[in-house]
């Protein structure tokens, strides 16, 4: 087997040495009625390296994929550009095939390099502090609502509808298990009424959480949540599904979010059919030692050069177990290597570049709907709800859109249960093309 | 010349700013495709007042900067990398090359159901493979690592007492060696841990463990073989006791190299086992991520798995988004499939011939290791280890070296340190797993370093001991001043 160096004379060698006769008298403590036949599993043979590609490449070709179709989906994954160089860095041995880095002397570079991508993340989402991240962002919007009730020792956790409906259903879930009462504030017209977040809020509230943009794709202002975020003492947490946004419009920071938690899948991570994507997690400086998650820290070496470890650990489950911060161990480290590399190629004004391609591209749909479509009416960043007289006629152009190797948008419904089925979720990104718009258009005309 | 028996040597290193120091004017912006507009007007009243201050390298330097910081790294491509309980084995790079497949790694997770037949497929089997190699009966891939995997299975469990109308278990049994995971991920579930106590032999002792079984036990979280590299050989009993009094069992999967293609811990009595696919099933651990944690369950917790998951209907892979009595979601997707398609592969390359090597081979170089280290080094445990075996530094105490001064010594002989004062039951404990993937050179290396290094404590020449590592690009590196006052972002 290739992957094993031993020949047979090495283990006969090595078995020797130990006075064993076999391999299988290691396993003698194993009870006889619980050994396998060797060789029995229900598995296929063997396949060779060759045999392997092969098998995948079949696989593959029967997918349509973002490189022979035009990919107008979005709901918390984009399409957004991937640079060579970012695959190749995440591709090398040494980052790729390392471990946690509990051994900081000879793990400088992951260590260096989460550093970096704490603090790029931590300007762009304008907070003070990151972690190194959490799986991805319903799990990191989960564990913000648990870190607020940590903090604040309230129980009450306040989310809005326009939330994405999966982010929701993952922090119920969290928290469903938890004392404390869970509102969710429905939110009706395709964007968020932060009047109707703010009623719902009271002295009791350990946090109220809202997406910005919203699940819609909705851009509003933030100001007013924060002052009834300070009347009722409670966290203001702020989620997003596309960190990309941040390159162009004010940050949940500037808007004085106490945790902001997100997507960071599109800082150059492949949508890969939903993972491994970045979680982002971070919030105030005040906050750090209620913060879930691995960080990494400034410090110095014994020759007094600046260094780097992970540090914080005795908010974490190896020290303090039951009472840890959370219960994560493996996060998504090799992401944050990715989106650091990524955001070093772009800079400010590549972010900037994307953000305004991505926003523009929209915003060129929209003027081109035909009758008979709507867009939801606000200020949207890359995404919004189209509307259709019927579901009918909203299948009929995603049909049609796909014989044109056009992925039109997700029907609503399919991730926002309550929503009626004539409703299309559209994003775009820098990836859409002036032409992938016109034929988009030229579709819904001969749909419709 | 002891040195160059081994591989590390001072070649050249070369120091690295912070991008952020590295002072220039921005460089020209990289071309980007898309609508080559600006935003709409309707967003100038939203935009950034400052500027997030993302320096920005050229290409060139980019590249050259996190090359040089690749350099600083150890990874199991650079060396022997023994970390116990966390089963550094080889990458195979096909593995790579194929989940870069544009078709798979390009697929948006809410694609129409028959555009993404060809992934479903691929999921759907590993589906079937994992449920076989652990001996269960269905499988959720959702999970995003092992912890992930854990607050999962609990939740499971936790449904599945509240169906039988059992709300008021609330007790959780974990073993003093368990993982700080399994107590973190009990009290996320609304549970409360009691440990119990090991045995003399490290293992779970029935007395004790039946001391604690009464009508508040929700569930025993248990790894087998656990963390002293020792398998529970009363396995059986152990889950009989715990269903006997009306417990469920919950493996934590960390150390199932042990056992693949040789023992299934289904067929043992547990009722769940989650699997650690970045470990067992050698997908890249990425400096910390990511993983995967799919989660096995019998009949007895199968009606409780999460959703979305994948079923087959006919020829068609469909996605079941709801199921009356399952927990719901515990992530946005199905799972991190680009984690999965690396295991799909990586099976596919064993095969039904060859599984068992890897267990087979991993539980002989772990003893081969403690064969040739046990004369030298304090051994907590005596008997037959499986995939890592334990030591500890008792009898280099005595010449003033601790755990911590062994492990940085192996650092400048060219190895990654093994597991250190973990697990918690021993003092100045040494776990080393060496994995299936290394040879035997490699392993009398590794053995011919660590008996050097206890022929330096007898004949108190520690000082080497003492001031390492000193060829790596830092030195020993001050953990308490980084806490005291946590400097976690750049400030310019």
């Amino acid at each position: 087997m290739r992957y094993l160096p031993h020949t047979d004379s090495d283990r006969q060698a090595m078995l020797d040495s130990m006075g064993v006769k076999q391999i299988m008298d290691l396993f003698a403590d194993i009870p006889g009625e619980f050994h396998t036949k060797l060789g029995s599993l229900d598995l296929p043979e063997a396949l060779s390296e060759a045999g392997i590609v092969k098998k995948f490449t079949k696989a593959a070709e029967k997918n349509r994929h973002a490189g022979n179709t035009r990919c107008f989906l979005g709901g918390g994954t984009y399409h957004h550009f991937v640079p060579a160089v970012v695959d190749y860095v995440v591709s090398r041995g040494e980052f790729l095939t390392a471990y946690t880095p509990y051994q900081p002397e000879i793990a400088q570079g992951t260590l260096q390099a989460l550093f970096e991508y704490q603090t790029m993340i931590a300007r762009l989402t304008g907070m003070e502090v990151s972690n190194a991240s959490m799986y991805e962002a319903a799990t990191a919007t989960a564990e913000a609502a648990l870190m607020a009730r940590r903090v604040t020792r309230k129980t009450r956790t306040v989310i809005a509808g326009s939330v994405n409906p999966r982010y929701r259903s993952v922090t119920e879930n969290y928290l469903s298990r938890l004392e404390g009462d869970y509102i969710e504030v429905p939110m009706g017209q395709h964007g968020t009424d932060l009047s109707q977040v703010i009623v719902a809020m009271d002295e009791q509230t350990a946090c109220v959480i809202v997406q910005y943009p919203d699940f819609y794709g909705s851009v509003y202002d933030l100001a007013s949540l924060r002052e009834a975020c300070d009347a009722n003492k409670c966290l203001m947490v702020v989620a997003f599904s596309d960190v990309s946004a941040f390159g162009l419009i004010e940050s949940p920071g500037a808007y004085g979010a106490d945790i902001a938690v997100g997507s960071g899948q599109a800082l150059g991570i492949p949508m890969a059919f939903g993972g491994p994507h970045l979680g982002i997690f971070t919030c105030k400086q005040k906050y750090v030692r209620q913060m879930p998650g691995r960080v990494c820290g400034l410090t110095t070496d014994a020759d007094g050069k600046r260094g780097f470890v992970l540090t914080l650990s005795t908010r974490e489950q190896h020290i303090r177990r039951e009472k840890a911060t959370s219960n994560i161990c493996s996060n998504q480290g090799l992401m944050c290597t990715a989106a650091a590399t990524y955001m070093t190629l772009m800079g400010d004004a590549g972010l900037e570049t994307i953000a305004n391609h991505s926003a523009a591209a929209l915003d060129l749909l929209v003027s081109k709907l035909p009758s008979g479509v709507v867009a939801a009416d606000g200020v949207r960043y890359n995404e919004t709800v189209l509307t259709f007289a019927s579901q009918e006629k909203r299948d009929a152009f995603i049909n049609e859109a796909r014989n044109n190797d056009i992925f039109a948008g997700i029907p609503l419904e399919t991730i926002e249960k309550s929503a009626e089925a004539k409703h299309l979720l559209v994003a775009t990104t820098e990836m859409i093309e002036e032409d992938d718009i016109n034929d988009y258009i030229a579709a819904m005309e001969v749909a419709l | 010349m002891s040195d160059t028996k081994y591989s590390a040597t001072s070649g050249i290193q070369q120091e690295e700013r912070l991008l952020f120091e590295h002072a220039h004017e921005a460089p020209e912006s990289i071309s980007l495709p898309g609508v080559q507009g600006k935003a709409p007007s309707s967003l100038d009243a939203f935009k950034r007042k400052t500027a997030a201050n993302i320096p920005g390298l050229s290409e060139p330097e980019t590249v050259r900067h996190f090359v040089r910081l690749s350099q600083w790294n150890h990874g199991i491509e650079t060396g022997f990398y023994p970390l116990g309980s966390c089963t550094m084995k080889y990458n195979p790079r096909v593995n790579e090359q194929v989940a870069r497949l544009p078709g798979l790694a390009h697929v948006h997770p809410d694609q129409p159901e028959d555009s993404v037949q060809g992934i479903l497929g691929l999921l759907y089997e590993l589906q079937g493979w994992l449920t076989e190699i652990s001996g269960f009966t269905d499988i959720t891939l959702q999970p995003a690592a092992g912890a992930h995997g854990e607050l999962t299975g609990l939740m499971m469990i936790r449904k599945c007492l509240d169906a039988r109308g059992e709300q008021a278990r609330k007790k959780v049994l974990v073993p003093d060696s368990a993982h700080g995971t399994n107590p973190a991920s009990a009290a996320l579930c609304g549970m409360y841990t009691v440990e119990i106590k090991s045995g003399a032999d490290g293992r779970i002792d029935l007395d004790e463990l039946k001391k604690h079984l009464d009508d508040d036990v929700a569930a025993l979280m248990m790894t087998n073989p656990n963390t002293a590299g020792t398998f529970e050989s009363d396995i059986k009993e152990i889950c009989q006791l715990v269903h006997d009094a009306g417990g469920l069992v919950y493996g934590d999967g960390a150390n199932l190299n042990a056992l693949v293609g040789v023992a299934r811990p289904g067929d043992m009595g547990l009722d769940c086992l989650h699997i650690n696919v970045h470990k067992t099933f050698s997908t890249p651990h990425g400096g910390g991520g990511p993983g995967a944690g799919p989660v096995a369950v019998n009949d007895t917790l199968k009606p409780f798995l999460p959703v979305p998951r994948i079923e087959k209907d006919g020829d068609v892979f469909k996605v079941i988004t709801e199921d009356e009595q399952s927990i719901g979601s515990v992530l946005s997707t199905l799972g991190q499939t680009g984690v999965y398609m690396r295991a799909n592969a990586y099976i596919s390359a064993f095969g039904h011939n060859h599984i068992h090597k890897i267990a087979q081979d991993a539980v002989l170089n772990a003893n081969y290791v403690l064969s040739r280290l046990k004369d030298v080094y304090h051994v907590p445990f005596e008997g037959l280890c499986k995939h890592e075996c334990l030591l500890t530094d008792e009898w280099q105490n005595k010449h003033g070296v601790k755990t911590l001064d062994i492990a940085k010594r192996l650092i400048d002989l060219g190895f990654h340190p093994m597991t250190v004062y973990f697990p918690l039951i021993v003092h100045g404990a040494m776990l080393i797993e060496p994995t299936e993937t290394e040879s035997k050179e490699t392993l009398d290396s590794f053995c011919d370093a660590m008996l050097e290094i206890a022929a330096q404590c007898e004949a108190g020449d520690t000082q080497a001991l003492h001031d390492a590592p000193v060829k790596p690009i830092r030195r020993r590196l001050d953990e308490t001043q980084a806490a005291r006052k946590p400097v976690l972002v750049w400030q310019d």
